[in-house]
């Protein structure tokens, strides 16, 4: 808990803190010899106090107008979620429908039934720390793995926008696990491939595949966007020769993150009602414990600094009315004259 | 009753104004912010190191990032940035518009990852690019930052800029331009994203050889009507340097309502924001309670001084000023 000012200039106004140490609240009262009053450690303790009055008026105010607040800070909370980097494919044929074709009056393109379960998704797990990436002709970091859950909607909202050529989903992966280098946090971590295709992907870039999930090992998820009539993850090839990456390639890609050594799951989805049922269930799997950070945000202090001046003020205040010289008429109401040695002596 | 002393009136107006600051409300106002998106060209010729960042030679894209991040952290809060890239003919947008104070960390972190490996194609059609950062920004609501060092690869046709088919002025916002100067060697990489010298004179499109042959052709060596219409020789030229193409950026800026600044720091960056942009209103909210603290603090040091200064009063007659305490 630490406090900070938003002016730290104006702290020189501090500087006005001394002024009530050498200059009396209270008017005193000329006397020929010091002799005449004798010490009294009450008088000297109201002395203290009013001075002490004066300086904490000044200060608070001072404090005050500079802005003092308690800064903001994040505390380390234990919740359940995971570290969790989307992987979007933005090739061009995301842009179509389910049934591949132009969407048209009430149909939603795959890529904005996408958006709109995984917002969905998303606004269920607050506490998830969450990186996006996506692939297409190349790989793109888009979000660096963050808790800030504004910032990733707005990077899921841009999935839908016409995307580019090619699925090169090997490096997207690539780059989806390279996400988690930096993250030493030692949560569950996990992949959630979102794609309508996929791609043959280079040897070079298998190996290297290996070797990452190897070196930290990541939950995957495919949710596989099936268009009608096109080949599926689960197909079993006609005839021995075409069971090749290059002519069934969503069913190597099975294969392959499959043989990866680390739990795999993928879902073939064929409507937004399957994409919304597999991401239920990826809901329902990601809730390892997590370390995660809550801010607290900064708190203002002006506020109450200015109360603590308004009550020291008021001290002064009342000292001041109740100050009666030593050669002090007495009252004309016989009531005030009886307290007036009280007076007297609060004066002091 | 007794006039009260002049000290005392001075004290109670400082408590009452002391008091005033405690519940002084907090007026609502109106901020200036920006909705904005970043669109930053990421081509080959955005690798040119003609920037120099704590006395070592930056690429264009290093000082664009470098400038972006600061950019996004002088933007008044309420101001939203969303980024994209941009390479062949295409902007491709990675996220929209977030709040800048909010959102700053993955914004930060989201500039910062920004690489020219993350370019699809080698071409980089700035016109075309250019309109389609438009087309991105304007259901968006938001206005255009393009960062490109306006190099066209390959060169422009000789019927120039092609039209800009959209209504001019609605998406308002800057062309930036990043780069020199001088031309100088753009850096070439192979497959594997290592450095391998730079591009030559025939490594790239001199000339664009597509439509209609530029007037003055029949000029050249060589030329035959049909068969070599742009002249009998292989084209010859720059395109292989690269330099800021500041009169092709204005041009593009004149044809769309954008304006045109080169790349420098955050201060006059977001001074041609200002001047550009489309400004939108934020709630903001003023504290009043300044107003009344300070004067209240004004009052206490006055009441303090006063005595000071009494003190120093010389009395009329001989006395002995004690303090009763």
């Amino acid at each position: 808990m630490s406090m900070a000012v938003d002016q730290p200039l104006l702290l020189a106004l501090l500087v006005f803190c001394l002024l009530p140490l050498v200059a009396r609240a209270l008017s005193g009262t000329p006397v020929p010899g010091l002799v005449a009053v004798p010490r009294d450690g009450l008088s000297r303790a109201l002395d203290v106090a009013l001075k002490t009055a004066g300086v904490v008026a000044i200060a608070a105010l001072v404090l005050g107008l500079a802005g003092l607040h308690l800064t903001s800070q994040s505390v380390t909370r234990v919740g359940s979620g995971a570290h969790l980097v989307l992987l979007f494919d933005r090739s061009a044929s995301m842009d179509n429908t389910f049934a591949d074709r132009q969407p048209g009056q009430g149909e939603e393109s795959k890529s904005a039934a996408a958006k709109r379960l995984i917002t969905e998704f998303l606004a269920r797990r607050p506490r998830d720390r969450i990186g996006v990436t996506a692939f297409s002709t190349s790989p793109m970091p888009v979000l660096p793995l963050t808790d800030h859950h504004d910032a990733v909607a707005a990077a899921v909202a841009a999935i839908d926008r016409p995307g580019l050529a090619l699925t090169d989903v090997g490096r997207g992966l690539a780059l989806a696990f390279s996400t988690f280098d930096r993250d030493g946090s030692g949560a569950a971590r996990a992949v959630l491939l979102v794609s309508d295709g996929a791609a043959v992907i280079d040897l070079r870039v298998q190996a290297a595949l290996r070797d990452a999930v190897k070196r930290s090992p990541v939950r995957i998820y495919w949710l596989f966007l099936r268009t009608a009539g096109s080949a599926g993850i689960y197909d079993k090839p006609r005839e021995p020769g075409e069971d090749t990456p290059q002519a069934m390639p969503e069913r190597h890609l099975n294969l392959f993150l499959g043989s990866l050594g680390v739990p795999y799951r993928a879902f073939e989805a064929g409507s937004p009602q399957a994409v919304a049922d597999a991401i239920a269930e990826i809901d329902r799997q990601e809730t390892a414990p997590l370390t995660y950070v809550e801010r607290i945000p900064r708190r203002d202090l002006a506020r109450p600094a200015y109360a603590l001046a308004t009550l020291a003020t008021a001290l002064l205040l009342i000292a001041r009315l109740a100050e009666r010289g030593l050669g002090a008429q007495p009252a004309s109401r016989p009531r005030d004259a009886a307290r007036a040695p009280a007076h007297i002596r609060r004066a002091a | 009753m007794r006039r009260p002393r002049p000290r005392t009136v001075l004290l109670a107006t400082a408590l009452a104004l002391a008091l005033a600051a405690v519940f002084a409300p907090r007026l609502a106002t109106r901020g200036t912010a920006f909705r904005l998106i970043a669109v930053v060209d990421v081509t080959g010729s955005m690798n040119v190191r003609d920037y120099t960042r704590d006395g070592r030679p930056a690429s264009r894209l290093d000082e664009v990032k470098a400038g972006l991040r600061a950019l996004a952290a002088r933007l008044p809060c309420g101001s939203e940035l969303g980024l994209g890239i941009f390479t062949e003919r295409r902007s491709f947008l990675l996220f929209e518009p977030v709040e800048v104070c909010a959102d700053f960390a993955p914004l930060d972190g989201a500039i910062a990852n920004l690489d020219w490996r993350m370019a699809w194609e080698g071409d980089s059609y700035i016109a075309a690019g250019l309109y389609s950062g438009i087309a991105l920004a304007r259901p968006l609501g938001a206005d255009l930052l393009f960062f490109t060092d306006g190099q066209e690869a390959p060169p422009l046709p000789a019927s120039g800029i092609p039209p800009f088919e959209e209504e001019a002025g609605v998406v308002r916002g800057l062309i930036v331009g990043v780069g020199g100067a001088t031309p100088v060697p753009i850096p070439k990489f192979d497959r594997d994203g290592q450095e391998i010298g730079f591009y030559g004179m025939d490594d790239v499109p001199q000339e664009n050889r597509h439509g209609l042959p530029p007037t003055g052709s029949e000029e050249r060596e060589g030329f035959h009507p049909r068969n070599a219409p742009w002249g009998g020789e292989a084209a010859s030229g720059e395109e292989h340097l690269s330099a800021v193409r500041t009169d092709h950026l204005e041009a593009l800026a004149a044809k769309t309502g954008l304006a045109y600044a080169p790349l420098a720091d955050a201060a006059s960056l977001a001074a041609a924001i200002a001047s550009s942009a489309r400004p939108r209103p934020v709630p903001g909210t003023w504290d009043s309670a300044p107003l009344p603290a300070g004067l209240s603090l004004a009052l206490l040091i006055a009441f303090f001084a006063a005595e000071v200064l009494h003190a120093r009063r010389p009395h009329p007659h001989p006395t002995t000023r004690i303090r009763v305490s």
